[in-house]
């Protein structure tokens, strides 16, 4: 017998054998709550953690925070300063820049591509020089401690599949994200909070109509116990958290004592080892209720910290709010928290909307970096912010009606930006061509991304596989080079 | 006998797949079984069928490739190791000579090494990949327990069970088996009165009584089409951005009828992939065929038409090719299978049979022609009545248009000088004649004039209303996208990568070679069933099809020849009943799916359902009614050790009901399940704003009242972007989905806990409890037990729930606040008359009856 088996049977032997009944919810909670054990009927291909094959080397990183910005930031107004743009302002773009490669159908009908300067002003920030937009001033200040990655780009022009291909490494919904792939692989640091958590959040005005699909915190073909959970924008964070009215603690506690006692009675004459984990599963969710509400009460919080995350923290739902709780939750031993914030889709209000969603996400980003910073939690937390394309250096729109000024989809080139976790802090990486068109020096695509990421984690992306449908996939497919120069 | 199957199942497979068998003595390696696989996995990634990916020309998918004898080296020299270079290259100690090499990430057991040098010796007899022969009907193995089996089944279950020293477990005593089975054929538990009929009666054939009740009852096709509905990725909105509602039900009632009618699974295949091309097709056959259509459709703006149709058109054939042939076709998307014998350009050609209806992949309505339409003549009346209101809103428009526009007198607004700056969507919306204008554009126009031109911007808006009201009111109407096929079938091309834009070489609708060749058109494959829904070929359509069609392909796939069809569909039957299909990979029959484990009672289970006609209600009744079904699901420590899977089935399936089935039966003993087949689908209780966070407000969730609170699972509306909340372990439905998958965690807990579901239904179900004259606390709780469990509470279990019940009225007694809040919960009204206290400890007691693992079981 291979030592999985011999393993599993081990354990399933002392929840079955075990004298004594707290015997038995212990061994099926340490089996299969803590280190995320998958069972055998549940999941036909044990886990890495549990054959002792993960990590591959030593984690820089232990846990992944995941800023994700639906819509696209434009990197062109906040990253990716291109003189050039102001040169050209109003000039179509030279076609053997843009050179006729696939555009959105908002744009690609549209027969002039004027290019359009950076909207907001551009200055070097911190010892390292990086260029921020002054519509990210709190950004611009933790400047050093971030590494841009300024040569992004991806294969898809429309927000589903590109947000998809960052999630999951391509670009059809199905595959397993990020989050489900590092908690079937590495399991979980907490027994009482799920290991995969997922809020979002979108702009104030709503001017954007992006969607957040469950497939984006999806488990894909991997047990659907990896899915993401996620915290909801109001009321209870998770569904059916709640006692019903009329069911106060206690009652409940009763409760589950006594379906705890009948069910070790099934397991004692039925000797089924599911029977068990079901005992450990409601013992679980009874811990849940609990840990939930500690961890979304923020009356603890130094008003310092408050503060630093601006105005909106204490409103559940937003993106300051998301942020500070990503911070608890990885202080409380989640693997992956991802934050998606909705509202950088600017088709046609560029100069209006921009800056307001900038207001809205900038403070609190930078407030987490600083947050896990302060707490020394920044070490082995990986921070990461951007969209899942940029913005067209060239204007969608007139160019004589500002206030409908846009820019569309634009998977060519895009910046963004890493911290903590063993990512080289004060680095700026690669470059875009000088219209901020295409991504020229060191080029870095998804899967490289994704690669390095994984990396960081103690996994060898080529290394981390999960056979279905007879084949070996993997989060980055096919491809995926590491992008050494990114590590501390 | 089939000589594959001649061979015994030896210790060397069994060493292979970890199963929990002993060693048995060492028989001669059989290469489908035994070294095909350790190839394919290791292999054929670079030796394979992908020759864009093969390293050094070498194929070791082939007999040509693997006994290839180059400059005087042979790959493999049957019966001589020493001078195979497949031997010694796995067995080499030179780290760049070793095969697999390190960095690939493969790497051979010795025991695969083993394996491999042993077929070497053997004389390195090839073979065919098994499941692409033709199932032939197996001998019934004898056995030597000959009191045990009941059916053929049950020998070929024993069989094994003998051979490795194994004994089937005793029959699960009556009152689990009236619950177990009905479960499984209706997905609700039998009634009290029902058990007890059962039990009181003597004859030998009581249980085979009980068996044609259920399948004879309607609950049995609303039962059997859940995971049909899963596979064809069923659902009641569009998915993605939008995710606007379509009116697909239709085809889910042509389902639950087709199960109940008891369809031959031939013609259920036929009619469902090209019902529509059937000589003289009936309404029905055409609503069939919205099987095809099923799939998601993007509506997200800035996407290209063409790009979307291919997405369906891929959708429907790789759905296709999971649900009939088993394999993974989309793995040849981009370029040749891997692993099985399937090229790119044979995945365009069975791409090429769904290339061919008018859809353009434009828009995003998820009423997209060609459509069944269900419009009555006072609907009729009133669509007329609302685009009037339409016509008459765009009037002014032309008027506003006219002036704002400049332009030579037969142009569109589009072509004036005035136009040329407005954005793409502005100029799209200017092309279109006011009444023919979308909602979203109209919306785009309103705000770009708002400030310019208040008074044009006003008419726009009048406009944006008069469609808002005629589209809403039209999209309520049943309009069931079905399946049609244009004159001249579409041009079909290879895509590099997939991708809609690249096409290369030009192909003809056609099957994959390692398969039976497929009819030329107008000729029958089908069997006789099948060919009743089309009898006679000279009938067929006067304009024959210059290639093979979707009715080709259907009946190719149910011709009697077709080594996949059978085989998959019963394997993925025994799934539902077994929690494991025989064939783990329900979705791969392909080389690097699981081989089975009982590959003669696959083949039976095959040929009998050919032989039966595809009758797949006869199908389900051999299964339940096998001893191996009856089997007690209690696990012995030994038995556990030996098999945890039960994949010997030396004992009874036991696993968690899904979902789906918990609400059932939850309502179902509770009494309030509404029992009515089919209708527009309903919206029961969930928790407040869930679509209105996925959507950003822009769709509310609009619960329902009444009786639609109590419908069955299968009729709760499907929102494809976040589904129903209260089914977990479900399908998504946004792909075809044929694994089944079971988890046990703490949110499942929850949802069973708190979920107003399930608390009004132990409201409902302590009421009926409280209700019944005469009764004392234990003869409720026998009730109860009886309603959920089919069986009496042992002494222990009753001793602890009057304990409990105890406890409880004592916390409500001292809480009646709290007792009247738990009250309550859900829309059913409560009998008053009932004292709340006591009401509301029998409530929570049942909240602990819902919740006991075995009441979430099917035992």
């Amino acid at each position: 017998m291979n030592p999985l088996a011999a393993n599993r049977l081990h354990l399933t032997r002392r929840a079955l054998f075990g004298k004594t009944a707290t015997g038995i919810g212990a061994a099926a909670l340490a089996s299969l709550l803590g280190k995320t054990v998958a069972r055998a009927e549940t999941a036909p291909h044990s886990p890495p953690l549990a054959a002792g094959l993960l990590p591959h080397f030593p984690p820089k990183a232990k846990r992944v925070i995941y800023l994700f910005q639906n819509g696209a930031p434009s990197h062109v107004d906040l990253f990716d300063y291109k003189p050039k743009l102001r040169e050209w302002q109003g000039k179509d773009i030279p076609p053997e820049i843009q050179g006729g490669k696939r555009l959105s159908t908002m744009t690609s009908g549209q027969k002039a591509k004027p290019c359009l300067a950076e909207i907001s002003q551009f200055k070097q920030h911190g010892q390292s020089g990086a260029w921020v937009s002054s519509f990210l001033p709190h950004t611009a200040a933790i400047a050093d401690d971030l590494c841009f990655v300024k040569s992004m780009h991806t294969g898809a022009v429309n927000h589903a599949p590109a947000i998809t291909f960052f999630l999951t490494g391509a670009e059809l919904p199905g595959r397993p994200t990020l989050g489900a792939w590092l908690t079937y692989g590495l399991g979980s640091d907490t027994e009482n909070l799920p290991g995969y958590v997922v809020m979002t959040s979108r702009d104030k005005e709503a001017s954007c109509g992006q969607i957040f699909y469950d497939f984006y915190w999806g488990s894909g073909f991997l047990p659907s116990k990896f899915q993401g959970v996620k915290f909801r924008g109001s009321g209870d964070p998770v569904l059916y958290l709640s006692n019903p009215d009329g069911m106060d603690r206690t009652v409940r506690r009763g409760i589950l004592d006594d379906v705890a006692k009948i069910n070790q009675l099934k397991l004692r004459d039925f000797g089924d080892p599911e029977i068990a984990t079901r005992i450990a599963q409601y013992e679980m969710a009874y811990k849940m209720q609990m840990s939930v509400p500690e961890l979304t009460d923020l009356s603890n919080e130094p008003k310092s910290v408050l503060d630093m995350y601006g105005p909106d923290v204490k409103r559940q739902g937003s993106y300051a709010y998301n942020c500070l709780m990503a911070r608890r939750l990885t202080e409380r031993g989640v693997r992956f928290v991802q934050v998606m914030h909705a509202g950088w889709d600017q088709h046609r209000n560029l100069n209006t909307q921009l800056k307001i969603q900038c207001q809205d996400t900038d403070q609190p980003s930078a407030a987490l970096v600083k947050d896990l910073k302060m707490r020394g939690l920044l070490d082995d937390t990986l921070v990461i912010w951007g969209g899942e394309f940029g913005r067209t250096p060239f204007l969608q729109g007139d160019i004589k009606d500002t206030r409908q000024w846009g820019r569309d989809h634009h998977p060519y080139s895009f910046t963004l930006w890493l911290a903590g976790g063993g990512i080289k802090p004060g680095l700026s990486y690669g470059a875009s061509d000088e219209f901020g068109h295409n991504a020229v020096e060191n080029p870095v695509d998804v899967h490289d991304f994704q690669a390095t990421l994984l990396h960081l984690l103690g996994i060898d992306h080529e290394r981390m596989t999960f056979k279905f449908q007879g084949r070996r996939f993997r989060l980055t497919d096919v491809e995926g080079n590491l992008v050494k120069a990114l590590l501390a | 006998m089939h000589p594959r199957f001649s061979i015994a199942i030896t210790s060397l497979l069994l060493a292979i797949s970890c199963a929990p068998i002993s060693r048995a003595a060492a028989t001669p390696v059989d290469f489908s079984r035994d070294i095909q696989p350790i190839l394919s996995d290791n292999c054929y990634a670079c030796h394979g069928p992908d020759a864009k990916a093969r390293k050094a020309k070498l194929r070791l998918d082939t007999k040509e490739g693997a006994f290839r004898i180059k400059e005087d080296v042979a790959v493999v020299l049957p019966g001589n190791p020493a001078k195979s270079e497949l031997v010694r290259r796995i067995t080499t100690k030179d780290q760049d000579d070793l095969m697999p090499p390190p960095d690939s990430n493969h790497k051979l057991t010795p025991h695969q090494i083993e394996l491999l040098t042993t077929w070497v010796q053997q004389g390195a007899k090839w073979g065919v990949h098994w499941a692409f022969i033709p199932p032939v009907r197996p001998e019934i193995p004898p056995v030597k327990q000959k009191d045990w089996p009941r059916n053929p089944i049950d020998a070929f279950i024993l069989a094994h069970l003998e051979k490795e020293n194994l004994h089937p477990s005793p029959e699960t005593p009556r009152e689990a088996l009236s619950r177990r089975v009905t479960l499984d054929l209706t997905g609700l538990p039998p009634t009290p009165a029902e058990v007890d009929a059962y039990l009181a009666d003597n004859s030998p054939t009581a249980y085979d009584k009980v068996v044609d009740r259920l399948l004879a009852s309607p609950r049995y096709g609303e039962r059997m089409s859940w995971e049909w509905l899963d596979a064809a990725r069923y659902a009641d909105t569009n998915g993605y951005q939008g995710d606007s509602t379509r009116t697909m039900w239709p085809w889910r009632d042509w389902v639950v009828k087709a199960l109940n009618d008891n369809m031959p699974f031939d013609q259920f295949t036929v009619e469902q992939l090209a019902g529509d091309l059937l000589p003289s097709a009936t309404t029905d056959q055409k609503i069939a065929t919205a099987f095809n259509r099923n799939h998601m459709i993007n509506g997200e703006g800035g996407r290209i038409a063409d790009e979307n149709r291919v997405d369906y058109v891929m959708d429907q054939s790789e759905t296709m090719s999971t649900i009939w042939l088993g394999l993974t076709v989309g793995c040849a998307r981009c370029h040749d299978h891997k692993f099985d014998p399937i090229t790119q350009k044979e995945y365009y050609q069975l791409y090429a049979f769904f290339n061919n209806t008018p859809v353009t992949g434009g828009g995003g309505s998820g009423q997209t022609a060609p459509v069944v339409d269900f419009t009555t003549p006072e609907q009729k009346a009133k669509l007329a009545e609302l685009a009037e209101h339409v016509q008459q809103a765009g009037v002014p428009i032309t008027e506003f248009e006219k002036t704002l526009f400049p332009r030579e007198e037969k142009q569109t607004p589009d072509a004036s000088p005035a136009a040329k700056a407005l954005s793409g969507n502005l100029v799209n919306e200017l092309k279109r004649a006011p009444e023919k204008r979308g909602v979203d554009g109209l919306r785009e126009m309103v705000n770009f004039y708002k400030a310019k031109e208040p008074q044009y911007a006003d008419a726009l808006a009048k406009l944006k209303k008069t469609i808002e009201a005629r589209d809403q009111f039209s999209a309520s109407i049943p309009r069931v996208m079905v399946m049609q096929d244009m004159p001249k079938p579409r041009e079909a091309f290879i895509l590099t990568k997939g991708a809609y834009d690249k096409p290369t070489v030009k192909v003809t609708a056609g099957t994959p070679a390692i398969l039976p060749a497929l009819s030329t058109p107008g000729q029958s494959a089908g069997s006789a069933s099948a060919q009743s829904a089309a009898p006679d070929p000279s009938k067929q359509p006067t304009t024959q099809p210059s290639q093979p069609n979707r009715l080709a392909l259907a009946r190719w796939l149910v011709s009697p020849n077709h080594p996949l069809t059978a085989r998959v569909t019963v394997n993925r039957y025994w799934q539902q009943f077994f929690g494991t299909g025989l064939v783990k990979t329900v979705e791969d029959f392909g080389i690097q799916g699981e081989k089975p484990l009982h590959p003669e009672l696959l083949d039976f289970l095959a040929t009998e359902f050919l032989r039966t006609k595809w009758n797949v209600k006869a199908l389900h009744r051999l299964i339940v009614t096998s001893a191996t079904y009856r089997q007690s699901s209690k696990i012995t420590p030994d038995l556990f050790e030996r098999d945890p899977e039960n994949r010997l089935m030396a004992r009874g399936a036991r696993f968690r009901l899904p979902a789906f089935a918990l609400r059932d039966q939850a309502l179902a003993a509770a009494g309030l399940l509404i029992e009515k087949v089919g209708g527009p689908p309903v919206k029961p209780y969930q928790p407040p704003g869930i679509w209105e966070e996925a959507t950003f407000g822009k769709i509310a969730y609009q619960q329902d009242h009444g009786d639609a609170l109590y419908r069955r699972s299968l009729y709760t509306f499907w929102r494809r972007i976040v589904g129903p909340t209260e089914f977990f372990d479900t399908a998504a439905r946004q792909y075809c989905t044929v694994r089944q998958t079971r988890t046990n965690t703490p949110l499942q807990s929850l949802t069973l806990l708190n979920d107003p579901t399930y608390n009004e239904a132990a409201r409902a179900l302590a009421q009926r409890l409280l209700t019944t004259e005469g009764s004392t606390p234990e003869s409720r709780l026998n009730t109860a037990f009886r309603l959920l469990l089919a069986r009496h509470p042992s002494a222990e279990e009753q001793s602890v729930l009057l304990q409990s019940l105890d406890r409880l009225k004592k916390q409500y007694t001292a809480d009646k606040p709290a007792a009247l809040k738990l009250l309550t919960i859900g829309e059913s009204k409560r009998d008053e008359s009932l004292d709340p206290t006591e009401h509301a400890a029998y409530t929570a007691l049942c909240t602990i009856l819902l919740n006991l693992d075995e009441t979430l079981t099917k035992e």
